[in-house]
């Protein structure tokens, strides 16, 4: 039986502002326990909150870039439950009035550029837990409260998803936008970005299915896993004759299972009511329009338009806006017109990046430039060196002050076209290998690719391929 | 309106003994009766304020309170952290 | 008269001229609790030692020639729910009986930069929920006048140390009436200010939305001075507004001449004594001798008032205390096998009942299915009360009730009626609903020679006005002092 799938998600992405979103304690991973922490985020009696304005900004920031509309007047309040890394044992966090609700985000879903359009909910701000810490060593758990107070914003998305690859298109997208307007490091591994998601299936031209709620997703490829797994669990379940319940489950990516957290019956009653501690959001609508001129263009419009105005394919234009750094230097390079746009794009994502993987560092990094760049494509573009010789050439100057002709003359990579100079070559070369010629003139002509390469080897790696093998075959057609 | 006290109690993380059931039952009982005189009232009800805007904090950080102090009234530590029962969720 | 008799305002004086020293007003202040303290219970905790350096350090500052405040070396009470760095503070409860803050609450900065001497921390209802007295884990604290009497509550201590002469002026909290019904019940002035002139920051909070820290004292004066010192916008409470103030005891006319003293027939009624009602229209007869005039107003909703107060009270108090969980700080239980349990039995064995009923009060008003029913219809008649005094000062400048319906009553005489305790309440509700500020002053004594409190209410931010107002009457009344009984 076919059935369909259908998927929301809800994305908490830790905002990269300095402080906490209430207190001036240093926003920051990886510090020593309960080192960045004070009595308003460890909730001591009588303490009180103040908003982070940076916080608000980069919300409206995202809601800008998701097409939402910004409320100029929101509120806070209070989700009330009990648990030990929550020390006020309530969440500041927003309930019926976001910072940004009705937006969406269009999301490519294949090769050929075709997007699809998410639904956004809403957006709105609020504090993260603590961290509990659990070994075999301590007779409980240990509670840390630094991350207690970090702002994060929780994104949620309509029910518009049917499969786990639209759903993985639609958090990297997310991802990719919450880097360009930098308002969160999206460090996957210290839980910067984390998702909940609703899962549910029904049969085609059904109405929509009971949902379940899956926490703990902690990657994208989890997310993938835990949805599918999802989707085939409630599958078999109805396949049985059983029904779908309501229910919170929780993702365990190391068992590539879920397991049921609590039932509807036992949900929590958070008991919200406006937070008393804090006023009125107002934000400005010159502030709000400040915030909308300020916004890059966006990687899914760029990718959009890297593969519509310069012809690039999919995977170039996806792999060249994943991050704004190396778009903005692909487009630099672009501007200087004097290589072809695909050979930058080639290089870029080839023998820059896998350098940079190698040396764990990114563009900034190194003393590439735009026009050391393209000067060594125009460089092979013009025959004066060999691809070959350009990996060298990149290799001596990407950390160097050195520019690709200083390269090429220190190390004598300038290739050889000058026929006269491999005339010789070509002709002690054909004279050691007779039965390459025969097997030519037999009908193998495969065999010139291995005359070439002969040649290459005698000319130190410096001849002109092209220019050698046009040599031979003139040669052995006058032989 | 007939209160639960014992869901009430559990929501409150509060546990009530059993002889005081009764007790909490009739005086929480009558608390409510007195809350319920409220009529119902008109108009939509906001908990906004636009006219008392919030003043933001900038986002400049202040040194974070040292360790020890900060865990000075916790009534059991273990490694820098205060320690609970051990819990899975 | 000894030295803690006097109101700070000619302790000040004499200190300027000599004729005293710091160290000595804070020695006869602690030579009186040692006198009266068993016998009152003002205080959880007397800092006896912190006040006396304190005071040396005063008369260093005098010897050197230093400017000083009007409250420089004055003993001040601070209520046990304001955080003060390294001194307990209990909220009188149990759980928190341990609790040390490592910081000051802003009000408490504000008086050590004002030089005043933190001579204690004053009982209290447990968490600031209750009108007696009588809700502390500690101890019941007991009326200066009449030790069978109730001080009232919940800052009992701080109006009860003002009253015995164990403290010149004292911080207590308001909530519903905390500052006012003690300082009527004790025969001092107490000042409830405008929602948002005082920081909260540091106050432990039982309901953030009506809280509000202020001064108990024996003279308007003396209240004005310390209103000034511990008002002002704080940066760390996002509640306190944004505005300068003046020094309101250098402004005190104690002119009346002109006002208009709105009368509501709502406050009049058959709940209130007619000794109180009797009480309050002769004080109110004075002031129209001095050249004040009466109108009559309306505040049709306050039947309503004590029902929303108790819903939004209790909703914000259930969050607020929810965070005395064993974990942090305070209270631990033992004997838990999980961390409910844990939960369960420090929030058990740690409050009292009071505290227990409004937060399970608290909790149903904001559970699913009950919101709207309850809390939304509480914070709906907050705004038509609000809209009513608004209405109501369009036609007036100040507003007088009586503080109380009835004078202090007897220990134990309330404490097995939820309800009829929470009537003591009934005339000061309504001031922390709308966010006004008002005050109390004593206006004669009962036929048990009980004190009666005179409430005087202003539109926010007119506190000035009320000084002006409560300051005549103080001058017709010749001025008030400490209780007979605690006289040296």
């Amino acid at each position: 039986m076919n059935y369909e799938m259908t998927i929301g998600l809800e994305v908490h992405a830790e905002l990269n502002t300095a402080t906490k979103i209430y207190c001036g304690c240093k926003n920051s991973f990886g510090a020593q326990v309960n080192s960045n922490c004070c009595p308003i985020c460890t909730g001591m009696p009588g303490t009180l909150p103040t908003l982070n304005e940076k916080v608000v900004e980069y919300a409206v920031k995202m809601g800008h870039a998701l097409n939402c509309k910004i409320n100029p007047v929101s509120k806070q309040d209070r989700k009330n439950y009990f648990y030990p890394d929550l020390p006020k044992a309530y969440q500041i966090s927003q309930f019926d009035i976001p910072l940004c609700e009705n937006g969406y985000l269009d999301v490519m879903i294949d090769e050929k550029g075709n997007t699809k359009r998410i639904g956004v909910t809403r957006i709105h701000i609020e504090e993260d837990a603590g961290k509990l810490l659990h070994d075999e060593s301590f007779a409980g758990s240990l509670v840390d409260f630094n991350r207690c107070g970090v702002p994060l914003i929780e994104i949620v998305s309509e029910p518009d998803m049917h499969s786990s690859a639209e759903a993985k298109a639609y958090l990297e997208t997310i991802k990719s936008i919450l880097q360009y307007i930098d308002i969160s490091d999206c460090k996957m591994q210290e839980g910067s970005i984390r998702c909940d998601i609703n899962v549910s299936v029904a049969r085609p031209g059904e109405p929509m299915g009971t949902r379940c709620e899956m926490k703990n997703v902690n990657t994208f490829s989890g997310a993938v896993r835990a949805i599918e797994y999802e989707a085939k669990r409630q599958i078999e379940v109805l396949e049985a004759g059983g029904e779908i319940h309501q229910e919170t489950r929780r993702w365990d990516d190391a068992k590539g299972q879920n397991f049921l957290l609590r039932s509807k019956e036992d949900s929590h009653d958070y008991r919200y009511f406006p937070e008393p501690d804090l006023l009125t959001i107002v934000i400005d609508e010159e502030k709000i329009k400040r915030l909308k001129d300020e916004l890059p263009e966006l990687p899914n419009k760029k990718c959009k338009r890297y593969m519509d105005s310069y012809g690039l394919p999919h995977f170039d234009a996806n792999l060249l806006t994943e991050n704004p750094d190396k778009a903005a230097f692909f487009e630099s390079c672009v501007a200087l017109k004097n290589c072809k746009t695909k050979s930058i794009s080639n290089w870029l994502l080839g023998d820059v990046s896998r350098i940079l993987n190698e040396k764990n560092s990114t563009l900034a990094d190194t003393s590439l430039t735009p026009e050391k760049l393209t000067d060594m494509i125009v460089l092979i573009e013009a025959g004066t060196i060999s691809v070959t010789a350009g990996k060298t050439v990149l290799d001596e100057m990407i950390f160097s002050d050195k520019t690709p002709k200083q390269v090429v003359e220190e190390k004598g990579l300038a290739q050889i076209s000058d026929t006269g100079a491999l005339e010789a070559i070509v002709q002690s070369v054909m004279e050691a290998n007779p039965k390459s010629i025969a097997d030519y003139k037999g009908g193998k002509t495969n065999v010139i690719g291995f005359l070439v390469g002969q040649c290459m080897r005698h000319s130190k790696g410096q001849g002109n391929p092209a220019v050698l093998k046009e040599l031979i075959e003139k040669k052995i057609q006058n032989n | 309106m007939q209160i639960d006290i014992q869901h009430i109690a559990k929501l409150s993380r509060l546990f009530i003994e059993e002889e005081k059931v009764e007790k909490f039952q009739k005086e929480m009982q009558s608390i409510v009766a007195m809350c319920e005189k409220l009529p119902p009232m008109d108009g939509e009800y906001t908990a906004v304020d636009p006219s008392n805007p919030m003043r933001l904090r900038q986002d400049l950080v202040k040194p974070s309170l040292n360790r020890e102090q900060l865990l000075q009234n916790a009534p059991q530590t273990q490694a820098g952290c205060v320690v609970v029962p051990k819990v899975v969720e | 008269m000894e030295l803690f008799e006097l109101t700070a305002a000619s302790l000040s004086q004499k200190l300027r001229k000599k004729e005293c020293s710091a160290v000595e007003i804070t020695r006869s202040v602690l030579g009186q609790i040692t006198k009266k303290e068993e016998q009152i219970g003002s205080f959880v905790t007397v800092c006896e030692e912190q006040a006396l350096e304190k005071a040396q350090q005063v008369d260093k500052k005098l010897a050197t020639g230093e400017p000083l405040s009007p409250l420089a070396g004055i003993p001040i009470g601070v209520k046990d729910n304001i955080c003060t760095k390294d001194v307990l503070t209990t909220c009188a409860s149990k759980m928190l009986h341990n609790f040390v803050p490592p910081y000051n609450a802003t009000v408490v900065e504000k008086l050590h930069m004002a030089d005043a001497v933190l001579i204690g921390k004053c009982n209290m209802d447990e968490f600031a929920m209750g009108s007696s007295c009588e809700n502390s884990y500690f101890k019941k604290t007991k009326n200066p006048w009449n030790p069978d009497c109730v001080p009232g509550g919940s800052s009992g201590g701080s109006a009860a140390c003002v009253s015995a002469g164990e403290a010149v002026l004292a911080l207590g909290s308001d909530t519903g009436g905390s500052i006012r019904l003690p300082a009527a019940y004790c025969g001092v002035v107490g000042l409830k200010p405008t929602y948002g002139s005082v920081s909260r920051y540091g106050l432990v909070a039982f309901a953030s939305s009506l809280d509000q820290i202020g001064p108990l004292g024996r003279s308007v004066e003396d209240v004005a001075n310390l209103y000034s010192i511990i008002c002002g916008c704080d940066p760390m409470d996002a509640t306190s507004a944004s505005r300068e103030y003046g020094d309101f005891a250098k402004e005190l006319d104690r002119s009346v001449k002109g006002m208009r003293i709105g009368i509501p027939e709502e406050y009049f009624g058959d709940g209130v004594e007619p000794q109180v009602k009797q009480a309050v229209m002769v004080a109110v007869d004075l002031l129209v001798k001095e050249g004040a005039q009466t109108v009559p107003v309306s505040l049709p909703s306050t039947d309503y008032a004590l029902s929303a107060y108790y819903i939004i009270s209790s909703a914000e108090a259930s969050s607020n205390l929810a965070r005395f969980d064993g974990v942090k700080y305070g209270y631990r239980a033992e004997g838990y096998q999980n961390l409910m349990e844990l939960y369960e039995k420090t929030r058990s064995e740690g409050f009292g009942d009071e505290v227990k009923r409004r937060i399970m009060l608290g909790t149903f008003v904001l559970s699913s299915g009950f919101y709207d029913a309850y809390y939304k219809r509480a914070k709906q008649m907050q705004q038509k009360i609000a809209q009513e005094y608004d209405e109501a000062f369009s036609r007036c400048d100040i507003i007088v009730t009586p503080t109380s319906p009835s004078p202090a009553f007897k220990i134990g005489e309330r404490t097995n009626d939820p309800l009829k305790m929470y009537a003591a309440d009934i005339c000061t509700v309504t001031v922390n609903i709308a966010g006004l500020p008002a005050i109390s002053v004593p206006c004669g004594a009962a036929q048990d020679k009980m004190p009666i409190g005179l409430q005087m209410i202003g539109p926010k931010f007119s506190e000035q006005t009320l000084f002006n107002a409560a300051g005549c009457f103080e001058n017709l009344c010749g001025g008030f002092g400490v209780a007979p009984a605690m006289k040296g």
